[in-house]
């Protein structure tokens, strides 16, 4: 066990824990942070993404070790943000969400792409979110939602 | 009782090594998979643990007269965005894994992991690259091909850490890529090949082929690249049933949960006649 | 462009999903609650000798047969699957007992130090044991054997499929005073609770069920949760602690239930340019156990022939029992797989008879007062040319249906039309789920909508809402509809079979038009509906004659793929659909169900593999089992065309199951086209490809 600092939607976290202890189970069971999901507990799903230092990790392959002194981002941080909210205005008109487990993660990819590059085309958008599975959409709303913001989001600052 | 070692700087994950047997934890995108046990529990290490994903001396790529030099610490997705890598590698890195993993993984945890399906890896071999290797008192270069051995093997000791790839110029080769796997993206690959070539006055002036997944390591055979050098890009298509025929000898790949041993032989088989042909 | 939905609301959860502030069963408070995990069989089939547990420590407990309070069977349709192996295993990965205690780093630990002592028997994995026979006969097919112009028999074979929801199995159980009070990620509360009260033999007083957050389910976790309930209360009754039972991924993909493997023969005839008769044997695998296997046979014989019309058949059916994994519920229920085949069958006849193949089926299609497969009645308007003709012009499906066919085209596209049975078979609804509905109205002039479905992602806590609040004209801010707690609801009946818009939607229209009749304003009243579906409704599940569904649903699917020659992998390059679903109460709603049907399906027709060796699945992982990714699929497009159903919710039918169904054979249709080649197996993997291409193999 070790003294492990890092920084969990803007506050700081310091805990003694197995150094290899997934950053998963740091957010969910340590710090209650359930809106971020486990689907498989092996880098295939993207239910557990979370934002490292401005870019997306699966937080179930993350050794906590690895995130020391860093910045993360959990849905439960962004979803006070304004890019939370045209996102999930924009998912919320094309539907993109189903049964819910995908979509925190989803949404964060999303903001992770979109930060990059604000007019992504539909190609660059799937290639985003290929490690993300979705079960109920087809992915076809979720697709359809981004385009729209990259289309008429305009300047928005993300 | 396993340790878990998490140094600031080289030297001293270098003096952490000379002491004590470990794995060494990178992007953890393979070892967390390998020794996960179940959720909520604590991966299942049986020696100690040395982290180096935040190393910032690993983190780095540059380039000489003589090639690109990657750090081991590089993420696969700063890998993918830096025009002084090779298109191969990027193309390569592209359909590697998902984003997510792309963030998180490095090239020389790809290369330690040395599984045959390591697609970073095949474009190494292609490239010729080369491995330094340190320790508290020196460090060494290694060819890729002779650093890996077989499945999940490497000629690693246990005071040694991958510091950079070096990946010696390559301006006029021309290369070709095809990754199949079970799906468009984040697939682990049934088949990968890449090819290279070089054509000076309608001559054969350089050609590489490399196979992942059809073996226990990347197959690529100099000596029967070497037979087919020199010749016209006439007599070179002609001879495709030939180096087939050289090439099967080494493409033996195995049946397991994501494809067949007749799959893999035959679809590598097809690809490399698909190179050969399109060499113009 | 925003979508522009009509006729469409924001889901009641959407925010709260999106947010990551749902709920679910793993991120429920449960402090001091002690985990549960399983100890399975480690052998296919064999007599138990013995159980060895090592010593446990204080707090631990270790729960099996013996331990069984009333009947040692799990509450599904037909029960013969043991709440925990008594004496003996019949597939790998049986429950044996559970390991309990507040550490799952001990409780691993007693697992690897348990032993089971085994007497180990020959397993069967072949389909030779038929448990389940069902057979039935339309007009004398024995007379069109012998004056024909054509014949053609083929067999056709689907894989398994798993559910892959995104949330994996999990139950929390507690006990409220002497009541056991249930969470779970669930399909159907009632289920779960009826399968407690039986193997305890308890006061259905005393079971208490609610739903949480449900991360997907697709038929997974119809039954299934049933067992991990009947387990979890054997161990309660006796423990009194809270319990927890969480399936890692490898666990629910190795050991929950999947879609029923088949291999389905058709004998066909032509005379004078018409599909005269048709013989069919279907062959189900349904596991170590019956379960719901007969119902899924029932339902797969009903769809023996698609939405074609052919006067005279002789159909045969069988569930075999093997030593492997129960096979139950998954969107569709037995309906894929011959939908699937036949479609193909049709097609195969047809060019070979030298037919258009496309041309021939459409000369196919039913029509209304036509008779059924099991000689029923299409007793409601049919617009199926209508939904054929508007998917070829979105696909643009004639002028490529032309070009691809050329020799040298890489590119193929594919059609297929198909129906699917909305509620329970037959008069089930009326005479087995008898569902009654409950409404009520507060001083404050809420209306409170109870009902048992569960909103895994569909949408119809929202759209169950929206048909009371448009019933009575008022506001949906004014109608309230809570996830399903037994305590507080009436059976509506299970979050399955289609049935929640075309019965549910139904009960919720009438019981809305009657309390408007009542209305009081300021005042507390409460209506209760009991479910009448049609009158005209007749089934014999015996002798699988009758009318089968109150209602169909149809649809239209074009696929369209390109194939690479070089590596026989196909890629999806367009999908167009049309689907008379009878009113969509919100469009959006529809069009999620359509997308996420036919990416599903399109999963299960080329790349969802699942294999047994041994006894054992061999795709342990989602990265071995493989679904679709964002980058499999294309933009997919979808109309609905409006066709009300009398006895449906503003004229509304199902959606959920209709719009897998017809997937993948559209795109077999396109693959055969662009590999210029029969194929005769699902997932067309490029494996498979490969060995049609290459080796003409069937």
């Amino acid at each position: 066990m070790e003294n492990i600092s890092f920084y969990v939607d803007d506050k700081e976290v310091i805990i003694d824990v197995d150094p290899s202890t997934r950053l998963l189970d740091v957010l969910r069971i340590k710090l209650h942070i359930t809106g971020v999901k486990e689907g498989c507990g092996e880098g295939a799903c993207g239910a557990c993404s979370v934002i490292v230092d401005g870019v997306c990790y699966d937080s179930c392959l993350t050794p906590v070790a690895n995130v020391i002194g860093k910045h993360i981002i959990t849905i439960e941080g962004f979803r006070n943000t304004s890019q939370y909210r045209i996102i999930a205005d924009a998912f919320a008109d094309f539907g993109a969400s189903q049964c819910g487990f995908c979509t925190p993660g989803m949404i964060l990819n999303t903001y992770a792409l979109l930060k990059n590059n604000p007019h992504p085309t539909e190609e660059e958008v799937r290639v985003a979110l290929s490690g993300n599975l979705c079960r109920c959409t087809g992915y076809n709303a979720i697709v359809k939602a981004i385009l729209d913001i990259a289309e008429n989001g305009g300047d928005i600052e993300w | 009782m396993v340790n878990h070692h998490i140094p600031s700087t080289l030297q001293e994950a270098l003096k952490i090594l000379d002491k004590h047997d470990c794995y060494i934890m990178a992007g953890g995108t393979d070892l967390m998979v390998v020794k996960h046990q179940r959720s909520g529990l604590i991966p299942n290490f049986d020696k100690d643990v040395c982290y180096i994903a935040n190393l910032e001396e690993l983190q780095y790529i540059f380039e000489d007269e003589k090639g690109v030099h990657i750090g081991a610490g590089t993420k696969f997705s700063d890998i993918e965005d830096n025009e002084l890598v090779p298109e191969i590698l990027k193309q390569i890195i592209h359909e590697l894994a998902s984003p997510n993993i792309r963030n998180m993984a490095t090239m020389a945890g790809n290369i330690a992991n040395a599984s045959p399906a390591g697609d970073s890896i095949v474009g190494l071999y292609l490239l010729d690259a080369k491995l330094e290797l340190v320790n508290i008192h020196g460090s060494r270069m290694v060819p890729i091909k002779d650093f890996i051995f077989g499945v999940r093997k490497i000629h690693r000791n246990q005071n040694e850490l991958i510091k950079e790839i070096f990946i010696p110029h390559h301006d006029d080769l021309n290369t070709y890529w095809r990754k199949v796997g079970s799906r468009a993206a984040e697939s682990i690959s049934k088949i990968t090949f890449a090819g290279g070539y070089e054509v000076e006055n309608g001559k054969v002036k350089d050609l590489r082929m490399a196979f992942g997944s059809v073996s226990i390591t990347v197959v690529r055979e100099r000596k029967i690249e070497e037979k087919y050098i020199g010749m016209s890009l006439e007599e070179l298509h002609n001879h495709v049933e030939d180096i087939v025929m050289d090439m099967s000898k080494f493409v033996q790949p195995i049946t397991d949960q994501r494809s067949t041993k007749e799959y893999r032989y035959k679809v590598a088989m097809n690809i490399l006649k698909d190179f050969i042909l399109t060499i113009e | 462009m925003p979508s522009n939905f009509k006729n469409s609301t924001v889901k009641i959860d959407n925010e709260e999903k999106m947010a990551g502030l749902a709920l679910f069963t793993d991120d429920l408070p449960a402090k001091d609650f002690l985990w549960c995990r399983p100890l399975r069989s480690n052998i296919a089939c064999g007599r138990i000798r013995s159980i060895n547990i090592p010593k446990l420590p204080k707090g631990y407990y270790y729960i099996d047969a013996r331990d069984i309070v009333k009947e040692n069977v799990v509450n599904i349709i037909f029960s013969d699957w043991p709440v925990f192996a008594d004496r003996r295993v019949n597939y790998y990965g049986e429950t044996i007992g559970l390991l309990i205690g507040p550490d799952k780093e001990v409780l691993e630990e007693l697992a690897r130090m348990s032993q089971v002592n085994y007497d180990e028997e020959t397993p069967e994995y072949e389909l030779v044991n038929s448990q389940i026979h069902k057979e039935f006969k339309k007009g004398d097919f024995e007379a069109v054997t012998k004056d024909y112009d054509y014949t053609l028999t083929e067999t056709f074979e689907t894989g398994y499929q798993e559910q892959a929801y995104l949330e994996t199995q999990g139950m929390i159980m507690w006990l409220d005073g002497d009541k056991i009070t249930i969470k779970a990620s669930m399909q159907c509360p009632f289920y779960i609770k009826n399968a407690v009260v039986r193997t305890l033999g308890c006061d259905p007083e005393k079971v208490r069920v609610i739903q949480p957050a449900v991360g997907g389910a697709f038929g997974g976790k119809e039954h299934y949760p049933s067992m991990m309930a009947a387990q979890m209360a054997t161990a309660i009754v006796k423990i009194k602690k809270p319990l927890k039972m969480i399936f890692d991924r490898g666990e629910d993909l190795m050991y929950t239930t999947k879609r029923h493997p088949s291999r389905t023969t058709y004998e066909g005839y032509i005379k004078d340019g018409k599909l005269v008769g048709v013989k069919a044997h279907v062959r189900l695998n349904g596991g170590a156990y019956k379960g719901c296997s007969g119902v899924v046979l029932s339902r797969a014989l009903i769809a023996v022939i698609d939405c074609y019309n052919v006067p005279n058949l002789d159909i045969t059916g069988d569930v075999y029992i093997t030593n492997t994994m129960p096979t139950a519920a998954f969107r569709g229920f037995g309906s894929p797989q011959t939908i699937f085949a036949f479609e193909m069958f049709i097609e195969h006849i047809a060019k070979k008879a030298g037919f258009d193949p496309v041309e021939f089926k459409l000369n196919h299609l039913v029509e209304k007062g036509m008779v059924t497969a099991v000689s029923g009645k299409f007793h409601d308007d049919i617009i199926l040319p209508e939904l054929v003709e508007r998917a070829m012009e979105m696909s643009d499906f004639k002028r490529k249906y032309k070009e691809y066919s050329q020799p040298g085209s890489n590119r193929g596209i594919g059609l297929s039309t198909f129906l699917h049975g909305c509620g329970f078979t037959g008069s089930g609804e009326s005479t087995i789920i008898n569902a009654q509905l409950k409404l009520t109205k507060d001083e404050n002039d809420i209306v409170h909508l109870y009902t048992s479905q569960v909103d895994f992602g569909q949408g119809n806590r929202t759209t169950l809402k929206k048909v009371v609040s448009n019933t009575l004209g008022i506001p949906e801010e004014q109608v309230t509809h809570e996830a399903p707690d037994t305590d507080h609801t009436l059976s509506t009946g299970p979050t399955a079979a289609s049935r929640t818009m075309i019965i549910v939607g139904y009960l919720c229209e009438k019981a809305a038009k009657h309390l408007k009749e009542i209305w009081k304003p300021g005042e507390y009243q409460e209506w209760i509906e009991p479910y009448v579906g049609p009158d005209y409704i007749h089934w014999d599940e015996d002798t699988m004659q009758g009318d089968a569904y109150p209602g169909y649903a149809w649809g239209v699917n074009v696929i369209e793929v390109s194939f690479d020659p070089i590596t026989y992998q196909i890629k999806i390059e367009g999908c167009w659909s049309t689907y008379d679903v009878g009113h969509a109460i919100d469009d959006r709603i529809v069009i999620g169900q359509a997308d996420g049907g036919l990416a599903q399906a399109i999963g299960y027709g080329y790349l969802e593999n699942m294999e047994v060796a041994e006894g054992r699945f061999r795709q342990k992982t989602l990265s071995d089992y493989i679904v679709p990714t964002a980058v499999d699929l294309p933009m997919m497009e979808t109309e609905l065309i409006d066709n009300l159903f009398a006895y449906g919710a503003s004229g509304a039918k199902g959606c959920g199951e209709l719009t897998f169904v017809g997937g993948a054979p559209a795109l077999g249709h396109a693959i055969e086209m662009a590999i210029k080649h029969d194929i005769h197996k699902i997932p067309a993997n490029p494996e498979y490809l490969m060995e049609v291409i290459e080796h003409g193999k069937y």
